[in-house]
Formats: C-alpha cells, sequence, structure tokens
C-alpha cells in the first residue's frame, strides 16, 4: 500500500551499487535527491521548489512501492535503476514536461561523465549510422520518444514496448531499423489494447515530419513549421518533376490558411503506414509530403480548372482530409502529378482480330502502368476448333491468349505501387467457357492456367432459366453467332433460340450441347475453390443502363461495379470516390444536411476528373468525354450500423440500407443535373434514360417488364423523386452514369472506416495487403465489452481461440453478439436482400462479395440464384474459410483443448492429462519472469 | 488384448468381412488391412480430408517481389545467412520426413485411415520440397550449394544425424514391432519425426522466415511458409493423435522410464535447435536473436511435451515473438489485387 511505502522505508533491505562501484545502503534521501533533480533541471518551465515540495509525497510513495518490488526480488540494484525509476514516476503521474527535461539532464550528466571517460558503457550495443560508423545506441533517446509517442494514453505499458524493443535489437542495427522496430513492437500488441495502434502511428508521423520537414511535433514552432514547408516542397516537387507546375498557379497565402496540421491525429496507424508507403509523394525514398500537404496537393490537382480554384481547392481538401468523402487510389496517387491518371477503371473489348488481340494486351500495359484496373471482354474472339479463313488452319481459342493477358498483369505493376490487376470477361455460351472457368486452377497445364489474372462469367437471363428448369444449354462459337454478344433481353433470346435450332439442323459447324445445371456447378465450384469466376448478369446490367440508345454494356470492371459501354472506338473509363457513410451518420441516423454537401462536392470533383485526367490511350479518351461517367460509391457501411446499434442481420439495417443510398443517390442526381446546368449536358445525353425521364429506381421496371415477373424487391420511396425527375428532365444531366459501390479496399484502411458496404469479416483478424499485415480489432466491440465490464485478458485469449467470432463466448450478451456477427455469421439472405434495396437506386453496379463457411453446393446454388432473382446485376468474391489453421502460437492452446478446434472426431489425444501450467511454474523453482510482470501483484502497475 | 500380442495370424481369417472394433493401429492381425471402410479411426480420415481441402502448389504463389528484393541491396549479409541458412535446412528436411513414411513407418502402421493420411502426408511433404526447388529457382540460388547444406553446416547436419538415426533403426531388415522394446523404438521413431523434426526442428526456421514477413519483405517465400505451415500443423496433429492412439492401446510400454527418455530425447532435441539459432544469428537481426530463440524452442517443446503426455521440463515461458500472432495466427482478410488468398479449400468437397 502506498500510504505505508513512506512509513515504512527505512526498512528496505536493498544495497545501491554507484557507478564508481562502491555498494552503499538504501537511503530515502536518493530518491528525494533525484526527484529534486528533475524538478530542479526543469527550472526554466517555472516548475520550482515550491510545486516540488506539493507534489512530493505522491511521487515519493509511488517510487518506494516500486522499490519494496524491486527489494524482494533483488539484493542490490544499480543506481541507474533508481533513476529509471523516478523517470517512469514522473511520467505515470503525469509531470511529463519534468520527466522530459530529467531525461535530458540525465542525458547531459552522463555526456559529461563519458568526456570526463567515467563512463562505463551502460550498453555495449553499437549502432550502424548511415555513413557506415558504429555509435552506441542512446537508449535515453529511444526512450524519451516511446514515451512521449505514449502520453495521455491510458491501458498502455512503454515499459513493456522497451522491454521488448531491447531484446530483439542487435549489434550493428541502424538507426532506421531501430525506428521501425519500435513501431513493429508497438504493433505486436495492437490486439490487446487498440491505444498501442496509436503510438504506432505518433511514432510513424514524426518518422514522416523528419523526412519531409526535418523536425518533429516535440520540435518548438511545430506547426508553423508546418505550415510553412508546404509551398518549399510543393517548389521542390515541381522541381523534381513529380508535380505539375500548374500547382504553382495556386495563392499559397489562403491554402496555408486553411490548412489543419491537427489532422495527421485522425490517421489511424493502417491508414499512416498505407499512405506513407505508397501514396505520399516522395523524392529518392525521402517524401515531400505530410498527410495534410498530400490531401491539399489531391484537393489542388482536382480544382486546377475551376474558376475560383483557391475556394474550391480548400472545400476539396475540407472533404478528403476529413475523410467525408475519398477519391479512388488512382486519384490520390496521381492528382496533381505529372501524369494525373486519376482514373480507377477502364472497360474494353477485343474483337475477333489479331492485330486488335494484341492492341488490346497492349493497351492494358500502358493502362495499367499508371494505375488503372482493367475488364477485358474476350467473348468475341472465335473458340478453340474454329476455322481460321487466312490461314485455312484452326483457331486455339481464346485460352492462350489470357495467359499472356495474366503475365502482361504481372510485368507492368502500376507504377510500381500495386500489383497491375485484370479481369477477363466471357459470355457463358462461348464455346470455351468450361476451360475459361478452370484458368484459376491450381493443377493442371500452367501453359493455361493465368494466376495473376481474374475471372468472370457474363450471364443471361435464359441461361439462369435454363438451370432452374434443368434445361440444356449450347456452347457456340461467336463467329458463327456474331449478333450473341451484342444483344440482350428478349432479343437475345430469340435469336439464342434460334441459333440453337440452327445446330440441331446442322447448320453450325461448332457447338456443344451441355446441360445448364453442369456447367453452372461447375462455375460455383471453381468459386468455391479459387474465388473465381465472379458471376455477373448481362441482362440486368443492359436492361437498367441509361446508356442502351449508344451501345451495349459488353462485361463489367475489375470489380464488377462498372457497367459501361464498350466497342473497338471506345474504351469505357470510370473515376470513382466514395462518402463515408460512418462520419455522416448519428445514433438517430443520417445527417441528411451533411450528405447534401459532401455528396454535391463530390460529384463535383468526380466530374472534374474528367477533363484533368491524362489518357493513356486516345479510345479511352474518346469515351469518356462523350459520356463522362463518375462512380459515387459508399463505404463504412458496418460502422455506420454500430454507431446505430443495429444488427446487420435486423430489418432495420436493411431499411437502411435502402433508406442511405436513396439519399446519396438522389443527392448524386441533382448534383450531376446542377452540374450539367452549369456546365451543359453531356454529349450523349438526347435519347438516354435520364433523357427519357427515367431515373435508376424506374428503370427497375423495365426489368420486371422483361422478365415477366415482378422481382423481390420492396419498390417504397422516401425523397421527392418528382421534382428531381423534373430537374433532370429541365437541366439534363453532367454524367451518363453517377453511381456504383466500389470495394474501397484501400480508401477505407486510409479514411479508418470498414469497407464499402461490407459486413465485418472478423472483430479481431489481420488485414494482408501491399504494406503488410495488419491486426485489426473492432472497437466498437471492444467498447461495448468495457462498458459491460468484461473486457479483460481472458477475453482477449477468447476472441483470439475463436478467430475473433463471439459466438461461442459465453459471457457476451446475445444482444451485443447480434450486432457483432461476422459476415460468416450473418444470413447471406440479408446481405443479398440489402443489396437488392441498395441496387434499385444505382445506375451502375455494387461490387458484393458473398461469403460461405462450409462446403455446401447447395447453399451455393440458392446463394447465387437468390442473387439473381433479386434483380442484383452483379456478384464479386465468394470468401470462404479455409479446412484448418496454423497452429495459434500465442495463446495457451493446451489448456482448452489438446486436440485442434477443428476436429470433430475425437482421437486418443483427447484423453492425454496434462499438468496445470501453475504447477510447472513451481517445477524446478524456475521463473524467468521474475523481474517482469506479477499479475497476482496488485500493486504492480505495469500493465494496469 | 496385449500390445504385443504375437498371436500368429492363421488363426484369423483375413477373408471375412471386418469388423471395424478388430482394427489396430500397429501390430493389427485380426482383420484385413486393405479395408478402409468401415472406419474406426475418424480422426485419421479427418485430417486426411483436411489435408485434401488445403491442396496448393508452390507456382500459385508469385516470387516476383522477392527476386527484386533479393536482388537489391535490401538485405544485410546476416539476413542473407538467415533464409539462406533456412532453405538449406527445409530443401532436404522435407525429404528426411517423406522418406521416414515411405521407407521406414509407413508398412508398420496397420491401418488404412491411418495409412490414407500418411500417403496424403508423404504427398505435401513432396509438395513442400517442391516448394523449396520453386524458391531457389527463383532466386537463382546455387543448387549445389543449398541441397548440400545438410552435410557441410554443422548445425543443419546435427539436427538431420539426429532423426536419421532414428529412421535407420526401425529401416533395419529384422525391425518388428511386436515386443515392448519394438513398440517403443517405433514411438521414438514417431516422437523423432513429429513431434521433434516436424515440431520442433521446423519452428524456429518458421519463425526466422515469418519475421521478414513480418517486415513486409521475401513476401513470395513468407506465403509459401504460411501455407506449409498450415499443413504442418495437421502432420503435427495426426503424429500426436497416432502416438497417443498406439500408447492407448499399449499401455504397458508407456512406463515412467520410458517416458522419461523421451523427455531426454527431446532435451537433447532442443539443445540441437538452439544450436542451430546461434548459428544462424552469429550477431542477430532484427527481432531475432539466439537468447529469444532459446526461450522460443523451449516454449515449443513444453507445448508438445504436454500433448504426449510428458510433464514439461522447461521453464513456463511465453512465446517471445507476440507478432507472431500477426503473421500466423490470427485470420486473414486479404486484398485479393495485392496477396494471395490462401483461404479456399478444394471443390472435391462440395455436396451438391
Amino acid at each position: 500500500m502506498a500510504a505505508t511505502a513512506l512509513q515504512s522505508a527505512t526498512d528496505i533491505d536493498l544495497k545501491i551499487r554507484k557507478r564508481d562501484n562502491r555498494l552503499v545502503d538504501f537511503e530515502l534521501t536518493y530518491i528525494e535527491n533525484a526527484l529534486q533533480a528533475a524538478f530542479d533541471s526543469a527550472h526554466d518551465d517555472s516548475l520550482g521548489h515550491e510545486i516540488f515540495t506539493e507534489v512530493k509525497k505522491p511521487l515519493l510513495e509511488y517510487v518506494l512501492t516500486e522499490i519494496q518490488l524491486l527489494a524482494s526480488h533483488n539484493e542490490e540494484i544499480e543506481v541507474e535503476a533508481i533513476q529509471d525509476l523516478v523517470e517512469n514516476a514522473l511520467m505515470k503521474l503525469g509531470h511529463y514536461k519534468v520527466a522530459k527535461r530529467y531525461i535530458v539532464y540525465r542525458e547531459n550528466r552522463s555526456k559529461a561523465r563519458s568526456l570526463r571517460g567515467e563512463n562505463k558503457a551502460k550498453s555495449s550495443l553499437k549502432m550502424k549510422r548511415a555513413d557506415g560508423s558504429m555509435t552506441p545506441i542512446d537508449t535515453h533517446q529511444i526512450k524519451q520518444t516511446l514515451y512521449a509517442a505514449a502520453h495521455e494514453l491510458e491501458n498502455v505499458s512503454v515499459d513493456a514496448i522497451i522491454t521488448e524493443l531491447f531484446t530483439s535489437i542487435f549489434n550493428g542495427i541502424t538507426e532506421a531499423q531501430i525506428g521501425s522496430a519500435m513501431i513493429m513492437v508497438a504493433r505486436s500488441r495492437i490486439e490487446q489494447e487498440h491505444n498501442y495502434s496509436i503510438i504506432a502511428s505518433r511514432l510513424l508521423l514524426n518518422q514522416l515530419y523528419t523526412q519531409v520537414m526535418g523536425s518533429t511535433e516535440n520540435s518548438p514552432n511545430f506547426v508553423a513549421t508546418y505550415i510553412s514547408t508546404f509551398k518549399k516542397n510543393i517548389e521542390r516537387g515541381v522541381e523534381a518533376r513529380r508535380y505539375s507546375s500548374d500547382l504553382l498557379g495556386y495563392d499559397f497565402g489562403q491554402l496555408e490558411a486553411a490548412m489543419k496540421p491537427e489532422r495527421d491525429h485522425d490517421f489511424q496507424y493502417l491508414g499512416l503506414q498505407t499512405i506513407f508507403d505508397r501514396y505520399l509523394i516522395h523524392i529518392e525514398d525521402v517524401r515531400i509530403e505530410a498527410p495534410q500537404y498530400f490531401w491539399m496537393r489531391v484537393a489542388m490537382g482536382l480544382a486546377l480548372n475551376e474558376d475560383n480554384k483557391e475556394v474550391k481547392a480548400i472545400e476539396f481538401y475540407e472533404t478528403l482530409s476529413q475523410f467525408h468523402f475519398v477519391s479512388a487510389t488512382p486519384t490520390l496517387f496521381n492528382s496533381g502529378t505529372c501524369h494525373p491518371q486519376l482514373s480507377s477503371c477502364y472497360l474494353s473489348t477485343v474483337e475477333d482480330d489479331l492485330s486488335h488481340i494484341f492492341k488490346v494486351i497492349g493497351d492494358n500495359a500502358s493502362l495499367s502502368k499508371w494505375a488503372g484496373g482493367l475488364g477485358n471482354d474476350w467473348t468475341n474472339i472465335r473458340a478453340t476448333g474454329a476455322h481460321i479463313d487466312g490461314t485455312n488452319g484452326k483457331s486455339q481459342g481464346v485460352i492462350p491468349f489470357l495467359k499472356i493477358v495474366s503475365d502482361t498483369a504481372l510485368a507492368v505493376n502500376q507504377g510500381g505501387k500495386r500489383k497491375g490487376a485484370v479481369c477477363s470477361y466471357m459470355e457463358v455460351w462461348h464455346y470455351d467457357i468450361q476451360e475459361f472457368v478452370d484458368l484459376r486452377k491450381n493443377t493442371g497445364d500452367e501453359r493455361r492456367r493465368t494466376h495473376d489474372m481474374h475471372t468472370a462469367a457474363w450471364v443471361p437471363d435464359l441461361f439462369m432459366q435454363r438451370v432452374k428448369e434443368n434445361k440444356t444449354w449450347m456452347l457456340f462459337s461467336p463467329d458463327e453467332v456474331p449478333e450473341l454478344h451484342h444483344i440482350y433481353s428478349a432479343e437475345f433470346d430469340a435469336k439464342y433460340e434460334y441459333y440453337e435450332k440452327q445446330a440441331e439442323a446442322g447448320n453450325i459447324k461448332l457447338f456443344k450441347e451441355i446441360q445448364a445445371v453442369d456447367l453452372w456447378r461447375k462455375m460455383l465450384s471453381m468459386l468455391f475453390e479459387t474465388g473465381h469466376p465472379w458471376i455477373t448478369y448481362k441482362d440486368p446490367s443492359n436492361v437498367r443502363s441509361p446508356q442502351g440508345h449508344v451501345g451495349t454494356v459488353h462485361n463489367s470492371n475489375l470489380c464488377t461495379e462498372i457497367l459501361l459501354n464498350t466497342s473497338k472506338d471506345e474504351t469505357a473509363v470510370c473515376n470513382l470516390g466514395s462518402v463515408n457513410l460512418s462520419k455522416h451518420t448519428k445514433a438517430d441516423g443520417l445527417d441528411e444536411q451533411m450528405i447534401k454537401k459532401t455528396v454535391k462536392t463530390a460529384i463535383r470533383m468526380l466530374d472534374n476528373v474528367i477533363d484533368i485526367n491524362f489518357y493513356p490511350i486516345p479510345e479511352a479518351k474518346n469515351s469518356n468525354t462523350k459520356h463522362r461517367p463518375i462512380g459515387l460509391g459508399v463505404m463504412g457501411f458496418q460502422e455506420a450500423l454500430y454507431i446505430q446499434k443495429m444488427s446487420y442481420e435486423s430489418a432495420e439495417a436493411i431499411e437502411f440500407a435502402d433508406s442511405s443510398t436513396e439519399m446519396i443517390s438522389y443527392y448524386a442526381i441533382e448534383g450531376s443535373s446542377d452540374l450539367a446546368k452549369e456546365r451543359s449536358p453531356y454529349s450523349s445525353y438526347e435519347g438516354s434514360k435520364w433523357h427519357q425521364g427515367k431515373l435508376p429506381i424506374d428503370t427497375l421496371a423495365d426489368l420486371v417488364a422483361y422478365r415477366g415477373k415482378n422481382i423481390e424487391v420492396d419498390q417504397s420511396t422516401r425523397m421527392d423523386w418528382n421534382t428531381l425527375r423534373a430537374k433532370v428532365k429541365e437541366q439534363g444531366m453532367r454524367n451518363s452514369n453517377v453511381m456504383a459501390i466500389a470495394p474501397t479496399a484501400t480508401i477505407s484502411n486510409i479514411s479508418g472506416c470498414t469497407q464499402s458496404i461490407e459486413p465485418t469479416y472478423r472483430n479481431l483478424y489481420v488485414k494482408s495487403n501491399l504494406s503488410g499485415d495488419f491486426t485489426i480489432v473492432n472497437k466498437f466491440l471492444i467498447d461495448d465489452l468495457k462498458a459491460l465490464n468484461i473486457w479483460d485478458d481472458q477475453m482477449i485469449d477468447d476472441l483470439k481461440y475463436y478467430d475473433g467470432s463471439l459466438l461461442e463466448i459465453e459471457r457476451i450478451p446475445e444482444n451485443v453478439k447480434d450486432i457483432y456477427k461476422t459476415a460468416f455469421e450473418i444470413d447471406i439472405e440479408c446481405l443479398v436482400e440489402a443489396n437488392s434495396r441498395r441496387q434499385k437506386w444505382i445506375d451502375m453496379g455494387i461490387s458484393m462479395n458473398l461469403y460461405i463457411d462450409q462446403p455446401s453446393g447447395k447453399k451455393l446454388n440458392e446463394m447465387y440464384m437468390n442473387t439473381w432473382m433479386k434483380g442484383l446485376k452483379t456478384t464479386y468474391y465468394l470468401r470462404s474459410v479455409a479446412a484448418t489453421q496454423i497452429e495459434k502460437s500465442n495463446i495457451d492452446l493446451n489448456k482448452r483443448s489438446l486436440q485442434p478446434r477443428w476436429m470433430k472426431s475425437k482421437s486418443a489425444t483427447a484423453e492425454v492429462k496434462t499438468l496445470p501450467n501453475e504447477i510447472n511454474d513451481s517445477l524446478e523453482g524456475l521463473n524467468p519472469a521474475a523481474n517482469a510482470c506479477s499479475i497476482d501483484n496488485p500493486d504492480c502497475e505495469s500493465c494496469q | 488384448m496385449s500390445c504385443c500380442d504375437s498371436t500368429p495370424s492363421e488363426q484369423y481369417d483375413l477373408s471375412k468381412p471386418i469388423n471395424a472394433d478388430d482394427k489396430r493401429l500397429i501390430n493389427c492381425k485380426a482383420v484385413d488391412v486393405n479395408q478402409l471402410c468401415p472406419i474406426k479411426y475418424q480422426w485419421a480420415w479427418e485430417h486426411y480430408i483436411n489435408g485434401c481441402a488445403n491442396h496448393w502448389m508452390p507456382t500459385e504463389v508469385s516470387m516476383q517481389k522477392d527476386i527484386e528484393q533479393w536482388q537489391s541491396d535490401t538485405f544485410s549479409d546476416d539476413e542473407r545467412k538467415v533464409i539462406l541458412r533456412n532453405l538449406g535446412f527445409f530443401c532436404t528436411g522435407e525429404s528426411l520426413v517423406a522418406n521416414n513414411i515411405v521407407l521406414a513407418i509407413f508398412k508398420h502402421v496397420t491401418n488404412p485411415e491411418a495409412r490414407q493420411y500418411l500417403l496424403r502426408q508423404s504427398f505435401e511433404e513432396a509438395i513442400h520440397s517442391h516448394t523449396f526447388q520453386y524458391v531457389t529457382e527463383s532466386l537463382n540460388l546455387d543448387h549445389r550449394e543449398v541441397f548440400n547444406m545438410y552435410h557441410e553446416v554443422d548445425s543443419i547436419k546435427g539436427k538431420d544425424d539426429f532423426v536419421m538415426s532414428l529412421t535407420q533403426e526401425v529401416m533395419q531388415e529384422d525391425f518388428k514391432t511386436d515386443t515392448i522394446e519394438g513398440v517403443r523404438a517405433f514411438i521414438k521413431n514417431l516422437v523423432g519425426f513429429y513431434v521433434i523434426m516436424e515440431g520442433i526442428f521446423f519452428y524456429s526456421g518458421f519463425v526466422m522466415i515469418l519475421s521478414f514477413h513480418r517486415q513486409n519483405k521475401m513476401v513470395g517465400i513468407g506465403e509459401q511458409f504460411q501455407y506449409i505451415l498450415r499443413d504442418e500443423t495437421i502432420h503435427l496433429n495426426f503424429g500426436i493423435d497416432l502416438i497417443n492412439g498406439i500408447k492407448a492401446e499399449n499401455p504397458d510400454v508407456w512406463t515412467d522410464d520410458f517416458r522419461a527418455e523421451l523427455s531426454e530425447l527431446i532435451k537433447e532435441a532442443v539443445s540441437y535447435e538452439v544450436a542451430y539459432a546461434k548459428d544462424c544469428l552469429p550477431n542477430g537481426v532484427l527481432g531475432l536473436n539466439e537468447g529469444l530463440f532459446k526461450q522460443y524452442v523451449e516454449f515449443v517443446a513444453n507445448r508438445r511435451m504436454q500433448r504426449i503426455g510428458l510433464d514439461m521440463v522447461y521453464p513456463n515461458h511465453q512465446n517471445p515473438f507476440p507478432w507472431m500472432s500477426e503473421t500466423s495466427d490470427l485470420a486473414k482478410e486479404k486484398n485479393f489485387f495485392e496477396t494471395r488468398v490462401t483461404e479456399y479449400q478444394s471443390a472435391g468437397n462440395l455436396e451438391w
């Protein structure tokens, strides 16, 4: 007890080893002197003697308690250890400034002693400087950095970080390695306490600031330096040809006044590390952008053509830097640079012609280089065995070309920042479809496998009907059925059936009749085994397209949310960005005014991209300037549900999916229409569905008409659509398409929100991406568990053991379990239902993942059938769980069971008896953790 | 019946339909060893099914980034050494395990469901050997150097000689499991290969390689190792189930003396492993040093011993590498465009 600590100070039986190696008895005055020295060293902060006397008692008590603890394990301690204790006490009790001065004071004393030749180096470890010379590792500096990074954070133990850090560094380590080691050690504890990720962020920020402006947050006048370096670095960047010289045309005074350096702390660690690694512009690996420079640079790049560009840039900056709306990765990478390729997606169709095949492969390379993702339509290519007129030979079909596409994607990564990414599409009546479906298998002829390319099947309604009715399906080579790929709905159905009859009559050379259900099962099996081919539906994508008057949608894109016309002359382009729902949601629902404001700005930013964009190929420019499609999406949906304490499975959540999409859609269409008034409608507007007065919600009726039956989706509306319809009719639209929900894989990490409309993957899991592995803990859950007083070591252990699922953890109340169900636990019907509600309002598509936790073909069939019947246009990945896992190394598995958790059958191992660990602790008197932490000791604060 | 019952098999009619109850893991004389069904040891079958569902091939993983890093100045000499030593150990280590299964233990395991798993496991060992061939090929390493390390590098040779001596014993022409000594020698072999080789010797190598993965270096090899580690987790669990199963069917072999003998065997192995860590890390590299490895190896050994019913002999360490949660413990959500997703199962498991 603290109260007795002072009284019993004289009883402490401890020897102090002084620096000159003399051994003396411990005395209370040592502590008093050390504390006095600490406060004295801080005299210029007006923390003089008076104040010391005021806080002396608690400090002394604190230190004495610790010393008693030490004395119980040791007979003697070094005088340095006493000083360490004092330093810790100052930090723990909140005397940060004094502690800081004290550290400096000790350091100076140490230097002085060292100059006098007295210092026997405490740590023999040396560090390698950039120039190759060696210098002793400055442990005080490291501690100081860590204490500063942990300032005012609860439930973190700097001592534990220091201990782990010092056991893992080695002689000859470089300064940079020490920096990253500090972050790595902090990171490894994120699963225990979220505040460790704040420590990691702060450490990373200071490393970044050192690169960008040569100072850290602890330096004097930091904010002023931050603001004044901005312009300097833009100039440096222009000179180094990283930035466009157009950026110099801004009035920096206005921009500097608007910049808010404190927002750097709004990033979570994962977001910060992500932009640090790949988004912040650097010159020869030295970054010249701090996070706020980055947002401002993106905003400036997007406002270049605006009349009042400073005002607009600041409006864009405000939207981005608060994570209200975040542009897609290519925009963040390239805005304001010399090559502003800002678009996310390119869609092209390949003609049945050798030179066009290689042209498209070449286009893929150029587009990849500038960070675009690709969707290629390969349905037009004649099939294996089809006749080639020119050579009188037989075609080898599509597959060998796709191998080249895959290799090209690997060869050309996205400017060295992302892996090149391409998805190839094929309509399911193509003669080569069966082999196409196998492309991602991990067995078979490697020459016919494409491990680095994604695949998707383009599925007409007729095929789905045949599956449902268990009928046959015929495969053709497109050179003999040339129209099929370019027509849809009733026209397609009639023509397809006509060709079937022609084949039966012997008028078609290459065809094959199969059972529709066999092909369907093969596709689903491969989806289960490899995640591919994604299933995308041709008819709803075309029937509901606003641009049916000027072409056909032949395929979707890399992430299955973009649905635009393609042709030999037009490579479709789409630039994307997403509204962060979690920033617009309160406990009682969406903030409509805020949504309206964000969406209006977002539409403007997206539209601006089209004119600023650098188009790597002319077909893209042609298509984009004609139709001007943009794709506004959402992210942070799951968090918005957490904020409202809704379970993803609840009726309210599905209603919220519906109403939030309706609201965003309403303001997006309004925003585009207002821009049409300001800037003129897009050039192919005439004749479009918009022009016909049909908004996305109205095109649903067209799909119902074609299918001849209602689509099972609620069709009520909440907004004043009549007014908007009239407005569109009067003003036109600036953009042929306005909405598409993208996966937001990386920008959601940057923004620190959940992905897109996805449910939580697990409540504790690791996100793997190009920057490495990151532990993600659901902080909403932790807050709720803390409120229930059940967040403790056992709970952390349980979460790990059950892989972030709550279902089997008995202590958690049912209502909490409902809210925090994970993607694999939520009834998949609910996910499909939520998306079919969203799809009503969206003119393009939704990147929608499906989840399955058990190997059941029946379930797969129901799930996918349902996506089609509910009117969805596309689906994306199928996520499943591995059959078994790697043995967990950081929890006491044996205590739970000697057989792994996934084993259903008992073996003799289940009967094996083990001694509990506690008994083992007493064996042979071995306890290596003697001076680490003893959890049973209530006085020890290191982990409390 | 007693474990070492050497009743001649002539008294059984092996041509009759079998009773699952008569099946035995070793020394099965009462029933035909070719009949998989009816199954008695469901756990063995389950391990087999899980192994099949996890099927993968090394060529699925792109080595592009590793090649770039290996050819650049990313690594210090010490770091290169760690990587090379581990490739050197594993490239032949996997073959030793495969050989032990096929040449030594397979014929003595007299149960078809357990054999089914052994066949699956041997194939997985081949895939693992293939992986090291693929990695060394991709990085353009000198095959003759890497594959010969187990002769030339003392610390690798020490480990390999240790387990190979156990193979030798079981491979003797006249070796039989129908005596107490025979069963014990057989269990010793299983402990040597499953618990020690795959359960201890492999693990410090895994940590060393994953520590690079943790720093986002050599991610291709890191991913290969994550696949291997997933397979090894089943190998180890099968081995432990087999050992405990044989113990249960032959209780008289499990004496205090024999347990002490096995403990000594594991202790000896631990000392080889610590020496190996020391040899790989003469100066330490970031996050790794000899001291931590001693703690780690002892931690792993303790865990293994508990599972086969031995008392732990080392202090109750915690895993000194808390970061392994991030690299291997927790479920991963991978960004499909940036890394390869390892969670898929083979569709052979689907029921329609």
